[in-house]
């Protein structure tokens, strides 16, 4: 069942189009991600769903109902952000409860509502607190738990993750999805790190250039980006780019890079002549074989429990291969490698529109 | 290129509030040509050391020298030191050229070569396009670079790069990091590199010096931290997803060596796969923390049994968090695996891949079945 549905969805500061012609359906209880870089408009989209901006032109629509007319307090969205934005004032437990006050909740559905919530996120020893006495990762739930109490359609969650320490991070990123799916809400979930957009989306909807380039599955995401730009935004190294032509010989399909002929799958060949921004991601970048692109090693740097080559051709084309560090040999720098490039992590995408090209 | 020495530093920050003793008798040598990382989280230590190496702190005690010579009372433009500041620090009048270039002023360098080394570094670090430009006209990235690459074309005894790269757009960050740590072999600079970004730090340096309340932790190659790290807080510290580690009573007999995990998990191997030194030792411990890597704790059959929480595969690596009596554990696996949630998994790891710490002091017991 669609709970919210946004069509034609734009939003102007005068002459200042921030963006043009958003269309996003979410299902009830679905995850989804607003991924995209700073200024791209995500947090300023979650205040209009949660009304606190107007639209310049469109529908948001609420469980089948356009909330254009609906006040805030009455949409069932609720929000939390990555400033926290916690009443210094007031205890947690009066932070959390204010959403239920604001619906004008009996006192003990109040009480209720709160130590429900709060047993949810693991704070009820910490309720009494004030905010200054909290740690972020405290505050943070503090902040999700308000969030959560009134028991929202609609939960917007704006980079909350971005304040707190790696650590915890990571421990929330784990944690998240089972809270939000126990909460039964239907969430939008803002932010800037791709990790985190896969760890916790049911769809990702990249958001760049006023538009949702693309709303996939992070699967589909990554491994069939739509355009360049998004396959440029997902994955640490990001993927490696050559501008090349593709070129048909034979029964076998080729581009150039780095002066030497590299095959590509059969199918490319409907695209023979095209001008391509050929993308390998690195850990698609096999070194370990006796035969492919001839590169050198310039350096070796590690990276968590991979190790990550810069590799430069003869000719100069530079690119990175992802190896794990496990790897029976990692090369050191100076050593000569031939450098084999897997299907799955192979994209070519037109140089023009920046469009993957389908093989 | 010069060795630089720090021989039993203390920094103590007084006020009438009372005294911090921000950095404890600090011995760190990095030999000439070396790249070395201070890391550690803020308050650690890292930049007060830092600020003593360049000049713009006092030594408490303890002296610093470079290539031979004692460098803490000498005033900074002195020392032969090159920085890169955290803040970037660039000449707001001045070009992001002219900036790069100001260090090379005073040298004897003739014009052409000083423009063709600030040409090559800025082509280097990508921002020959912005030569042009006023630092207020360009993104804090590109001013970040500006500022590294007006640090490294400088000829200099040590080059200190505070945060050098955590600004850096993360398209470009990979490639950065083997260009510059290509550079810096290649012209054999003596680098102290300061971050508390473990992932910077293991990119870059040679040497990781881990650094916490103003202690030197542990100093010693990424490769050798992540094998063999000596105390818990280094162990916990660094690795990304963190070390899972439990509390555990020890069963050693002649045959076997169980560790009893709270919750009620038994992980046993043959007393063969543990040296007889840690055996003994381990006869006398009846309590340890254990160790165990999300990298080494790997999904299939195996003692520990537990439900997922969360299966998170994240294009070139999976997540697994799984709930073992109560507790979450992670997993990590270098494959694509898929788990729903709730489901039932066992987990194992290998006895060369378990770290063992003295509960009381933190310190290492053994490493992969070996004492440390």
């Amino acid at each position: 069942m669609t709970q919210l549905s946004i069509t034609s969805l734009s939003k102007s500061y005068g002459s200042f189009k921030v963006f043009d012609g958003l269309n996003l359906e979410a299902k009830a209880g679905e995850i989804v991600v607003i991924f995209g870089g700073s200024g791209t408009g995500k947090t300023i989209l979650l205040r209009l769903i949660a009304g606190v901006e107007e639209p310049s032109s469109g529908v948001i629509a609420i469980g089948g109902h356009d909330v254009s007319d609906i006040a805030p307090e009455h949409r069932g969205v609720g929000m939390a952000f990555q400033n926290f934005a916690l009443f210094p004032h007031l205890s947690a437990a009066e932070n959390i409860a204010t959403p239920l006050r604001a619906a004008g909740a009996a006192e003990d559905k109040v009480k209720a509502g709160v130590a429900k919530v709060a047993k949810l996120l693991k704070i009820d020893h910490v309720l009494t607190h004030a905010p200054r006495e909290l740690s972020n990762g405290q505050k943070q739930r503090t902040a999700l738990a308000r969030a959560l109490a009134a028991e929202p359609q609609i939960l917007l969650l704006d980079d909350p993750l971005r304040n707190v320490d790696a650590k915890l991070r990571f421990e929330m990123r784990l944690e998240l999805p089972r809270l939000l799916r126990q909460s039964g809400a239907t969430v939008l979930y803002v932010t800037q790190d791709y990790k985190e957009a896969m760890a916790l989306a049911d769809r990702i909807a990249v958001l760049a250039g006023g538009k949702f380039v693309q709303t996939a599955s992070p699967e589909d995401i990554y491994m069939r980006p739509a355009t360049l730009g998004v396959a440029r935004l997902f994955g640490d190294p990001s993927i490696n780019t050559a501008e090349t032509v593709v070129e048909a010989e034979g029964n076998g399909v080729h581009v150039t890079l780095g002066g030497t002929k590299v095959p590509v799958a059969p199918a490319y060949k409907a695209h023979a002549g095209r001008a391509v921004t050929f993308g390998v991601r690195p850990e698609a970048v096999d070194v370990s074989g006796p035969s492919g692109l001839g590169a050198e090693v310039v350096a070796v740097t590690p990276l968590n429990e991979r190790t990550v080559l810069l590799l430069q051709t003869p000719s100069g084309w530079e690119f990175l291969a992802s190896l794990p560090s496990s790897a029976a040999a990692i090369p050191e720098p100076g050593a000569k490698v031939f450098a084999r490039f897997g299907e799955a992590g192979t994209h070519i995408f037109d140089r023009q529109t920046g469009e993957r090209l389908h093989g | 290129m010069a060795e630089l020495i720090i021989n039993k530093v203390d920094k103590i920050y007084r006020s009438r509030k009372g005294d911090v003793h921000a950095v404890k008798a600090l011995d760190l040598t990095v030999k000439p040509g070396e790249i070395v990382a201070l890391l550690g989280s803020s308050g650690c230590g890292k930049t007060s050391t830092l600020r003593m190496i360049a000049g713009f702190e006092d030594v408490t005690n303890g002296a610093i020298s470079l290539g031979g010579k004692a460098i803490h009372t000498l005033a900074p433009a002195a020392r032969g030191v090159a920085m890169a500041f955290e803040a970037y620090s660039l000449y707001p009048p001045l070009t992001i050229g002219e900036n790069m270039s100001f260090a090379l002023k005073s040298s004897k360098l003739s014009q052409a070569e000083q423009d063709k080394r600030v040409k090559a570094m800025a082509e280097m670090l990508e921002i020959a396009d912005i030569l042009n430009k006023y630092p207020s006209s360009v993104s804090g990235g590109q001013q970040q670079r500006a500022s590294l690459g007006r640090a490294l074309v400088r000829d200099a005894g040590l080059y200190l790069l505070d945060e050098p790269m955590g600004q850096l757009e993360p398209q470009l960050r990979a490639v950065l990091r083997g260009r510059i740590k290509h550079y810096l072999r290649e012209h054999k600079c003596t680098t102290i590199l300061v971050t508390h970004d473990q992932t910077e730090a293991n990119a870059l340096a040679d040497r990781i010096a881990v650094m916490e309340g103003g202690v030197l932790q542990q100093y010693a190659t990424p490769a050798e931290l992540k094998a063999r790290p000596a105390n818990l807080f280094t162990g916990t510290f660094i690795g990304e997803p963190p070390m899972n580690v439990f509390n555990a009573d020890v069963k050693a007999s002649a045959e076997q060596v169980s560790f009893v995990v709270e919750g009620g998990t038994t992980l046993s191997y043959p007393a063969a796969e543990m040296s007889d030194a840690l055996r003994q030792r381990l006869g006398q411990t009846p309590k340890i923390a254990l160790g165990i890597r999300p990298h080494a704790l790997h999904l299939g059959d195996g003692p520990v049994k537990g439900k997922v929480v969360a299966c998170q595969w994240l294009g070139d690596q999976t997540h697994v968090a799984v709930d073992v009596a109560g507790r979450t554990v992670v997993s990590v696996s270098q494959e694509r695996v898929s788990r729903a949630p709730g489901s039932d998994v066992a987990l194992n790891v290998a006895a060369r891949d378990l770290h063992l710490f003295d509960p009381a002091t933190g310190n290492a017991i053994a490493h992969g079945g070996k004492p440390a």
